[in-house]
């Protein structure tokens, strides 16, 4: 495997005078949790999409797992990424298992890849994601929340080096929002590199190695959470004023919003 | 998915249910076949069905049968009930193919506009070649009418029931073409514009069947393969390609089967509406949405839907024949409209 996963240089999005992405350099390491945080608009789902290659940048280049994206074929790139999108529709008719099971869609062709070990990843990605016991349910039918780890589920099955989420917790209770990080986070263990953007501040706080703050379609600070969750730096770009203390129970920031002067 | 054993298998809703589809639908072909050769002006005896088939075969059996049953039951019928098949065949399995693409089951070859396009060239193409002009003209016009209704649907993305309305209005605007073409023709060459337009199968030949067959067997073969793809695409274009699908190559190659598959059946026998959209919908609720039973499925169904429709067509109001169209648009239009405003209340 090769030591960077995710290089991507300089890039840049832009539609007609609108730059949603600036001039963005961006790494991932197999083995990291990288949270991307900022503001509505701030262009995280648009880095997202341009690092998953579903959009084509301005300027600059994606490397994924050493494959260069403006040259990579659909099915290699579908070995070496996953995601999880904001807005699927929701009216798809399978059952929850065959949505996960269309997660080891890449491994057809592969004769190595049996049908007796699709059904073990597909069995194990619904337990780690809380979801056998609607699996024979129709993903229609599901809730939001439910439809969510269904996807992530899915994500899992397709098992690749690099994975990334846009917004996975949006939708969920806090309990399920915290299972859905602790399984991003066991993720990063088993060596994947998990790029994840988030509304929620704490749950960066908690669960990233590294947070990656944007505005206005640029990165204005990069680092652990300690050094980026910083109270003046956060009220500035989200201009609301923010206050920083420590977690009173969790070796991490916490953070909270005060009230306007 | 049906591939996979273990929970993909054993929560699949549908298993039973598709267990006795296919007895069901391969006796009912064979009646509607028994009754296709053995019914209509001239009645022929069961025995002597027998005898003209086995006789073909090169088998003595059964009664052996007179000249004018084996006219009637070789020359006229059984052409006109294989076409019947191919042609049916084929458009449940576009309706199928054309549902899964547009993520739409209110999606119709038809409805989309692509088969009054294709008769469009497939009347120019008969006033060139006969039927085998039809069928090239048909396909050429359809190919193209597929790859408008795509940039179509492009743009009316966001909400379904606005592609099957600009579909219906481009449908609208081809079928007045289609009509400048019928009566600027040869009225001797050129078959009249309720052919084009309500279809008919009178007048089936072994050599239209031999000629659209051709055209229908390749596209349909590209169309059945594709049913995992379509399965996957379900997921949305977005997922789609994250598992590795390139989207716009899988819509460009089956838009040119579908082209190419409705194109051949106006030119054999004009535009016969519905069968793409009642027959996928029907099939549905018996094999649910996994593309690879629905597709076989819908083949098999539209098959003896439209032979069902033409036996109808040809019986009903005897000795007129009616345009089987009209046969297929009576029970279709209904189902279209409930779909319509079931639709609206979802």
């Amino acid at each position: 495997m090769p030591e960077t996963a995710v290089l991507a240089d300089s890039l840049t999005y832009r539609i007609g005078d609108a730059v949603l992405v600036s001039e963005v350099d961006f790494e991932a390491t197999p083995g990291s949790l990288i949270a991307v945080i900022g503001p509505n608009g701030a262009g995280k789902s648009t880095l997202l999409n341009l690092l998953a290659g579903n959009l084509q940048p301005s300027e600059g280049q994606v490397l994924l797992n050493g494959i260069d994206l403006s040259t990579a074929l659909p099915g290699d790139l579908a070995l070496a990424r996953s995601m999880l999108t904001q807005r699927a529709p929701v009216d798809i008719p399978f059952t929850a298992a065959q949505v996960v099971a269309m997660g080891r869609f890449p491994y057809r062709r592969d004769d190595t890849n049996t049908s007796e070990r699709d059904a073990e990843v597909v069995a194990e990605a619904m337990d780690r994601t809380d979801t056998t016991e609607f699996a024979a349910r129709i993903y229609a039918t599901l809730s939001g929340g439910e439809r969510t780890r269904v996807s992530l589920a899915r994500v899992l099955a397709q098992d690749t080096p690099i994975v990334l989420l846009d917004e996975p917790t949006t939708a969920l209770d806090v309990a399920h929002e915290e299972r859905v990080m602790r399984q991003t986070v066991q993720l990063s263990r088993r060596q994947r590199a998990v790029i994840v953007v988030l509304h929620d501040l704490n749950a960066a706080a908690v669960h990233a190695d590294q947070i990656v703050l944007m505005s206005g379609g640029a990165i204005v600070a990069r680092g652990r959470p300690r050094q980026v969750l910083e109270e003046s730096l956060l009220s500035d770009v989200y201009q609301q004023p923010m206050v920083v203390v420590d977690h009173p129970f969790r070796d991490c920031p916490l953070v909270l919003t005060a009230e306007a002067p | 998915m049906t591939d996979s054993p273990g929970l993909v298998a054993s929560t699949d809703p549908y298993v039973s249910r598709r267990r006795w589809f296919i007895p069901v639908v391969a006796l009912l072909l064979l009646a509607t076949a028994w009754a296709a050769l053995s019914l209509g002006a001239v009645s022929v005896p069961s025995g002597e069905v027998l005898g003209v088939l086995a006789g073909k075969i090169g088998v003595d059996a059964f009664d052996e049968p007179s000249r004018q049953a084996e006219a009637v039951v070789w020359g006229i019928r059984m052409p006109r009930l294989l076409l019947a098949f191919a042609v049916g065949a084929t458009l449940g399995l576009v309706g199928g193919v054309l549902q899964g693409l547009l993520r739409n089951d209110l999606a119709d070859p038809h409805l989309l506009g692509i088969g009054p396009g294709a008769a469009i060239g497939a009347a120019i193409g008969s006033a060139a070649g006969g039927v085998q002009g039809a069928i090239a003209g048909g396909v050429t016009a359809g190919v193209i009418t597929a790859f408008v209704v795509r940039r179509l649907s492009r743009r009316a993305s966001i909400d379904p029931t606005m592609i099957i309305l600009s579909g219906v209005a481009l449908g609208a605007a081809l079928a007045a073409w289609v009509g400048f073409v019928v009566f600027a023709a040869d009225r001797s060459t050129v078959p009249p514009i309720e052919f084009w337009l309500l279809g008919s199968l009178t007048g089936s030949t072994w050599r239209a069947l031999g000629t659209a067959f051709v055209f229908l067997l390749g596209s349909s073969i590209v169309m059945l393969s594709s049913a995992h793809l379509l399965d996957v695409m379900g997921l949305g274009e977005a997922d789609a390609r994250h598992l590795g699908i390139d989207v716009d190559l899988v819509l460009t190659v089956l838009l040119i089967a579908a082209g190419v598959a409705v194109g051949a059946t106006v030119g054999a026998v004009g535009v016969i509406a519905f069968v793409g959209l009642l027959v996928p919908f029907v099939v549905r609720r018996v094999t649910g949405p996994s593309h690879r039973s629905l597709l076989f499925g819908a083949l098999a169904s539209g098959a003896l839907f439209v032979a069902a429709a033409d036996l109808v067509a040809r019986l009903l109001i005897q000795p007129v024949e009616i345009p089987v169209g009209l046969v297929t648009a009576a029970v279709g239009g209904p189902v279209f409209l409930w779909l319509l405003t079931r639709r609206r209340d979802a």
